[in-house]
């Protein structure tokens, strides 16, 4: 546990993602220790949401507490679930050089800011869902909170994008430039007036090779577009995830239910709690 | 007594060329103990309200529960927006001189009890010479009003060499100050009455304390848009 603990603040310093640790093709994280803190703050920022039925009848309040300390990680994971597969297909399509799992290790990276920030924006939100009465307000904080928690990630995840297709890009610029052992050997051998003796039986040409002799336009831009896309995308579909895993909060009005009958939609619900707050 | 004035009066000073040490903020330990003291002295004044008996009137438990309050109010808040400001503070690569930053915010909450309590006496005028309970509270929001605005001096100063290092600090205080104000609005509202109303039971927290500042403000503004 210290160990992960170290790995987050090491990514939430931004050591894990230098420019040095980029150019090795992914952001210096294990997914497992990242993985389990990110389950672990966001069960915290559940607990912190779910305090809010201890101001109803109180009689259901820790089953509450606990299904928030549940639903707030399956959220975040479930609408990665949705959306990770359109993304990495479009990502290689385009000709993204970023393989599955450093994709994977950068969106992990980022759901786990999202709810480093979520948890330490919770003792703020427990702290009004123990003073206030306003479920209507409640639900606009949680709201606003999700919304910091959301805006900091995504520009976590487009930053290190940017970095990571950066280094990508250095360190294969410097490949081509740079003759290889191989190339060398290759074009000394095909020349008859070399004075080098004979090289020995050459090995198979490596893809760096390939991409030197036919070059290919760098995706770079259309990749940060994906993301781009992906961001709103994953946030529309963490919207609508919410609202399936709804109550996170639990209305002081309604008997304690794991899940609430699907009617309505996210924006109508936020949009009709402001229009209660009055 | 005179050693802690000695160490209010360094803080005041902090950074500029009168101050006497070269070390910028005091450390930790000093500046909760200056929140505590200070904040505890105006509390006691501001809980001295007696109403149309002037300080005849005055509650000693009512002033003890104030002097509790005001520092409680100040640490509380810092203490519940912390978390974010830490974490917001890492993930803009600024860690390294969160230490400093800490104590630079500290040390305006510090300075801003400080200044409250210099504006104490103003107060315990006020009260003298009226006896209404709204002024009352009015003239307790100016000040507290000028004691933020004077713990923003301190703190502008304090935060000068972080933003000349990197200019996201600005960035950063600007949220903490958002984050600060929003958390501190609704935690005034909870541990209401500082003042306390003549002739009501003396209480530690009101009996309908568990409600929400901002809520209440909408609707009165509600009330007012609709009138």
């Amino acid at each position: 546990m210290p160990a992960w603990l170290w790995q987050l603040d090491r990514l939430l310093r931004g050591e894990s993602t230098r420019l040095e640790l980029l150019r090795r093709g992914s952001v210096d994280i294990s997914l497992g220790g990242i993985t389990v803190m990110g389950i672990l703050l966001g069960s915290i920022a559940g607990i912190c949401m779910g305090v809010f039925s201890l101001t109803g009848s109180g009689s259901q309040a820790p089953v509450q507490i606990l299904a928030s300390a549940l639903k707030v990680p399956a959220l975040f994971f479930l609408t990665l679930v949705v959306t990770f597969p359109s993304l990495y297909v479009f990502n290689a399509l385009i000709g993204s050089r970023l393989g599955l799992i450093s994709v994977l290790k950068l969106l992990i990276a980022a759901i786990g800011i999202m709810l480093t920030v979520l948890a330490s924006l919770g003792p703020i939100v427990a702290f009004f869902a123990l003073t206030t009465t306003s479920y209507a307000f409640m639900k606009l904080l949680n709201v606003a909170v999700f919304t910091v928690a959301g805006l900091l990630g995504a520009g976590f995840l487009l930053r290190t994008l940017q970095r990571l297709t950066l280094a990508i890009e250095e360190t294969e610029a410097r490949e081509s430039a740079a003759p290889s052992p191989a190339l060398t050997s290759t074009a000394s051998s095909e020349s008859p007036s070399s004075e080098s003796p004979p090289s020995a039986p050459q090995p198979p040409a490596p893809p760096a090779r390939a991409r030197a002799l036919v070059p290919m336009p760098a995706p770079g831009a259309s990749v940060r577009s994906i993301f781009r896309i992906w961001v709103v995308v994953f946030a529309l579909v963490g919207a609508q995830m919410a609202w399936i895993l709804r109550p996170f909060i639990g209305d002081p009005e309604q008997p304690f239910q794991w899940f609430r009958p699907v009617t309505s939609n996210f924006f109508e619900a936020v949009w009709l709690a402001f229009y209660n707050l009055f | 007594m005179r050693g802690l004035i000695i160490h209010a009066d360094d803080l005041l000073r902090a950074g500029t060329p009168s101050a006497r040490h070269s070390e910028v903020t005091p450390r930790f330990s000093l500046l909760l103990t200056l929140i505590v003291v200070f904040g505890a002295g105006y509390g006691a004044a501001m809980g001295s309200y007696g109403g149309d008996a002037g300080f005849g009137g005055a509650r000693p438990l009512q002033m003890f529960y104030s002097a509790l309050k005001v520092p409680l109010l100040l640490l509380a808040t810092f203490g519940l927006s912390l978390p974010s400001y830490f974490v917001i503070n890492s993930l803009l690569g600024l860690r390294e001189d969160l230490g400093v930053a800490v104590r630079a915010l500290l040390a305006t909450q510090a300075c801003l009890t400080v200044v409250l309590c210099a504006l104490a006496p103003l107060t315990l005028t006020w009260y003298a010479s009226y006896q209404a309970y709204e002024e009352a509270t009015l003239f307790n929001a100016l000040t507290f009003a000028v004691a933020s605005v004077s713990g923003q001096v301190l703190l502008r100063r304090l935060y000068r060499p972080l933003i000349a290092r990197d200019v996201r600090h600005r960035a950063l205080l600007r949220l903490w100050l958002i984050i600060y104000a929003f958390v501190g609005i609704q935690m005034g509202w909870l541990l209401r009455p500082f003042i306390g109303i003549p002739g009501a039971p003396t209480r530690f927290l009101r009996e309908d304390t568990w409600s929400n500042a901002y809520v209440f403000i909408a609707n009165r503004i509600w009330e007012v848009l609709t009138r």
